[in-house]
């Protein structure tokens, strides 16, 4: 029986249930490890739009007044947006109070150093060390700053840093009708002031309530799309964006109201951004294979990663990439921009990439290489990790092995990767090969073997 | 002893950052949020104390967590946030305030329905769900929600008005010590909205500075006052603590009036207006108090030192048997206010009581008997105090003795108290004497509790 762990307490911060699980205790103290860390100075924070976003805020506040730290909050605010303002106003650190796609009931503190980008592993397990010690600063009356609210800067500042890098005229020209899923999240009012008023799209919105709960499951997929995809249709919109809670993810539908696969969004954007950009590409170990051949095209390398946002921005970092990504997850990292996953700037880059070629959205993923790609989860039991990992590798003794995270087997032209979930007893199973058939094939011998 | 901490039956205070920190803030707001009964929202209110930042967020987060309303007035005294329970029907109400103590420190002081402190069997409630360290988190769809208000003062204001005439005080010429505290903004808009005159000082709120301790007593206020009074021409002078719960005086002359004199001065203007006619004081308060009340057919009920055991007391009686409560701080409740200690309340009664007579503070005071009281503290070095309290008590054998704070021995015209403090570790030492010093007695006191400690 699986298991799910209702508090996660680590190297990438806190997430957790709401309730007993992730109390305004720990998100106090999480805070004041965190402005121990950052120290005394300015802290930027800002939430999504769960219910717990208020109460949570006010334990962040407490947390990071009592280590001396002054507050900024952005109020409802998508990721993104404080990650870049963090470093426009200078500031210590900040804090995203956002589980980003995990259903309602979760909350978590995302942690952004003074750039405004993740920060690295060892300062993350330095961190998570000195929470653990319980030794914060402890300001004293005369030390202790206030909260001041700032919730008028930060999107003009999201918003021109990327019209920076495309052709806004282009985009406004064409009028594109476009269709717009915010699950109600805390990108919903700034995407309708950038699609329809900065950029000039016909738009058509569902769910850009940022007062109600989220109206679908909260992780953009084909499966959880099926209302913006019936808007597209009746709408006759040339695309449809679908947003995460936090706006950093996004899933993108065709005209014909086909919700593509997120790899595939991402191929789009690497191709747009290599034609404009210079440097290499950094992925995940799940990402398709797509990017290698887009990379391969313009003579640039790609880099693999470790699952995790953080784990890319840091690779992408050390190589001043161009662009990257994780495919699977819907994330795009445009550095031009902001080092970070953003959902606007997936936005851009693809009306940019319409407007500059004059392709509809299905003619340029019929463009991408073409690969098929099937994913699962397994349960297993704990104790049996290392030994399932064993016998999957000892079973496929031609492929070329990677064990950064979890096991990965490459053949020419397919691949299959396993790896464990961060939050439940759970095998992540992804195939890809060049064909259906084959990635079919491919993914029920490994599912036979992990289950047998 | 560590002193920076002090987790009690009065709630938790301590220094900010030395011990208290934003977990026992946030824990002991969970505690209550866990103790309140659902459904009906919380006040909070809090000094300006620029820790009361920090701690407002931490408690803020706990009630909302706990499913709780919040209804936040922002930075107002303690006796506001009572007056804004009662008048919103909330379930209770959090000050954050440490009050008459030193600006380095801070304190939560927690309120039941109606603005009443938790007396001693609820507060054992709340410091066992604490200790337990089980509380009620609701589920992220139960969450509560936090209200600001801004008019809590005027509402409050409006409720001294319908029992004061403050027309009536506008002639009084008056100064007030607001200590950099709360009372500062409640008089300013007294002024500005009933046209009184009050002329202060101390005045500049931002949490961090104070022009002096905050605590009420004779000697700072003739520091204070007492140089502004004679050239200003002013009737009386008020001094105030950090969240205006207590009060001191200084009268016509610029005399420091003794903090015992501010409850007999309430009793002899109220109890011949009151239907009530108990008087609950501690042990240590003065004698004079017996005086006033027997002139109005009044009675005193004497009970051990500390917030708490005047609440208690105040639970065993209906409202209408009591005139007054208080103690010889400065601190004083009346029927009319919820029973809450209320500095400004007592400032506007003792107004009143000089308008009534025509009289002047020294000329009011003129009338009393003469009560002198000493007071000492001793280091607490023995833990044998019983032994101690035994042997005084055999000393003075002849006098009616009251042990239930320590040890008080009475005579017609004299008494002394000693009894070991809760907050710091001395014995305190008082005697007081009807017209002249009782010099000797404290003196046979003193030794013995020299030598027996």
């Amino acid at each position: 029986m699986a298991r799910e762990h209702l508090l996660k307490v680590g190297v990438s911060g806190v997430r957790g249930v709401i309730g007993g699980f992730l109390t305004p205790g720990l998100g106090a103290s999480f805070a004041q490890a965190f402005g121990t860390y950052v120290g005394k100075g300015r802290v930027v924070i800002g939430r999504d739009t769960r219910t717990s976003g208020p109460m949570l805020t006010h334990a962040v506040n407490c947390g990071l007044l009592a280590a001396g730290c002054e507050v900024i909050d952005l109020g409802v605010m998508p990721t993104p947006t404080i990650q870049m303002y963090i470093s426009h106003v200078k500031a210590r650190g900040g804090i995203a109070l956002t589980a980003s796609h995990n259903p309602p009931e979760y909350n978590a503190l995302k942690l952004f150093n003074r750039e405004g980008l993740f920060f690295n592993q060892y300062e993350r397990s330095e961190l998570l060390d000195l929470f653990h010690q319980s030794q914060f600063a402890q300001a004293r009356n005369d030390e202790i700053r206030s909260v001041k609210q700032d919730l008028t800067t930060a999107p003009a500042l999201h918003i021109d840093r990327v019209l920076r890098h495309v052709d806004a005229d282009a985009i406004r020209r064409r009028r594109f009708r476009v269709a717009l899923d915010g699950v109600n999240g805390a990108g919903s009012e700034m995407s309708v002031h950038f699609l329809g008023t900065v950029l000039q799209t016909q738009l058509d919105a569902i769910s850009v309530d940022p007062t109600r709960v989220f109206p679908r499951i909260a992780e953009p997929r084909p499966d959880t799309l099926t209302e913006l995809a019936a808007l597209v249709r009746r709408a006759g919109a040339d695309v449809g964006f679908g947003q995460d809670p936090d706006g950093d993810r996004l899933a993108v539908c065709d005209e014909t109201g086909q919700v593509l696969d997120n790899d595939d969004v991402l191929a789009l954007a690497v191709k747009r951004a290599l034609t404009h950009t210079p440097g290499d590409v950094v992925v995940n170990l799940t990402t398709s294979a797509t990017i290698d051949d887009i990379a391969a095209q313009h003579g640039r390398k790609v880099y693999r990663t470790p699952v995790g946002e953080a784990n890319v921005v840091e690779m992408m970092q050390a190589v001043k990439a161009a662009i990257g990504g994780e495919g699977s997850s819907g994330g795009i990292i445009y550095p031009a921009v902001h080092l970070c996953r953003d959902s606007y700037t997936a936005m851009a880059l693809l009306l940019d990439l319409m407007a500059e070629t004059g392709k509809t959205v299905s003619e340029l993923v019929a463009g991408l290489p073409r690969y098929s790609r099937l994913s699962g989860k397994v349960p297993f039991e704990h104790g049996r990790l290392g030994t399932l990992m064993q016998g999957l590798e000892e079973s496929f003794p031609d492929a070329q092995t990677n064990r950064m995270d979890g096991l990965k087997l490459l053949w020419e032209g397919r691949w299959l990767h396993v790896r464990s979930s961060n939050t439940e007893p759970l095998l992540r199973l992804a195939v890809e090969a060049r064909t259906a058939e084959q990635a079919q094939a491919l993914f029920d011998d490994a599912w036979r073997r992990l289950t047998s | 002893m560590n002193a920076a901490l002090r987790i009690s039956h009065v709630g938790l205070r301590g220094i900010v950052g030395q011990g208290l920190t934003a977990t026992h803030v946030m824990d002991f707001a969970a505690a209550f949020g866990t103790f309140l009964e659902p459904g009906r929202p919380v006040v909070l209110g809090r000094d300006p104390r620029l820790s009361g930042n920090m701690i407002r967020e931490g408690v803020v987060a706990s009630l909302l967590a706990c499913g709780h309303d919040v209804i936040d007035l922002g930075i107002v005294s303690t006796p506001v946030v009572q007056h804004a329970i009662q008048r919103l029907d909330a379930a209770g109400g959090i000050a954050i305030s440490a009050s008459h103590n030193t600006i380095d420190w801070n304190a939560l002081r927690f309120f039941g329905p109606s603005g009443i402190y938790l007396n001693t069997a609820e507060s054992g409630e709340l410091l066992d769900i604490y200790h337990l360290h089980r509380f009620r988190f609701e589920e992220w769809n139960r969450l509560g929600k936090l209200t600001v208000s801004g008019t809590a003062i005027d509402a409050y204001l409006d409720g001294l008005a319908r029992v004061f005439d403050l027309e009536r005080l506008r002639p009084l010429r008056v100064v007030v010590d607001c200590c950099n505290g709360t009372s500062a903004l409640i008089l300013r808009r007294m002024n500005e909205r009933f046209g009184c005159g009050f002329i202060l000082i101390n005045e500049r709120v931002d949490g961090r500075t104070v022009a002096h301790t905050p605590n009420t007593s004779a000697s700072i206020a003739e520091l204070q006052l007492g140089p502004l009074m004679q050239p200003l021409q002013a009737d009386a002078g008020f001094l105030f603590d950090m969240d205006a719960d207590r009060v001191a005086l200084a009268d016509e002359q610029g005399r420091g009036v003794s903090e015992e004199l501010v409850l007999p001065m309430l009793a002899d203007h109220l109890l011949p207006k009151s239907e009530g006619k108990l008087i609950i004081a501690n042990l240590s308060s003065t004698a004079l108090l017996e005086d006033v009340a027997a002139r109005h057919g009044g009675r005193v009920l004497r009970v051990p030192v500390g917030r708490q055991a005047a609440i208690d007391a105040l639970s065993t009686y209906r409202p209408e048997q009591i005139a007054l409560a208080g103690e010889g701080t400065g601190a004083v409740m009346m029927p009319q206010f919820r029973f809450v200690y209320d500095g400004i309340a007592s400032m506007l009664a003792i107004l009143t009581m000089i308008r009534d007579r025509g009289q002047t503070v020294s000329q009011i005071l003129a009338d009393y008997p003469s009560h002198h009281i000493l007071k000492a503290e001793v280091p607490l070095t023995s833990p044998n105090i019983p032994a101690l309290l035994m042997e005084l008590q055999e000393l003075f054998p002849d006098g009616i003795m009251d042990r239930s704070d320590g040890l008080r021995i009475s005579w017609p015209d004299r008494w002394f108290h000693v009894r070991v403090s809760q907050t710091e570790p001395i014995i305190r030492v008082i005697a007081e004497q009807r017209d002249s010093e009782p010099r000797e007695l404290f003196e046979t006191l003193l030794d013995r509790v020299r030598s027996l400690n």
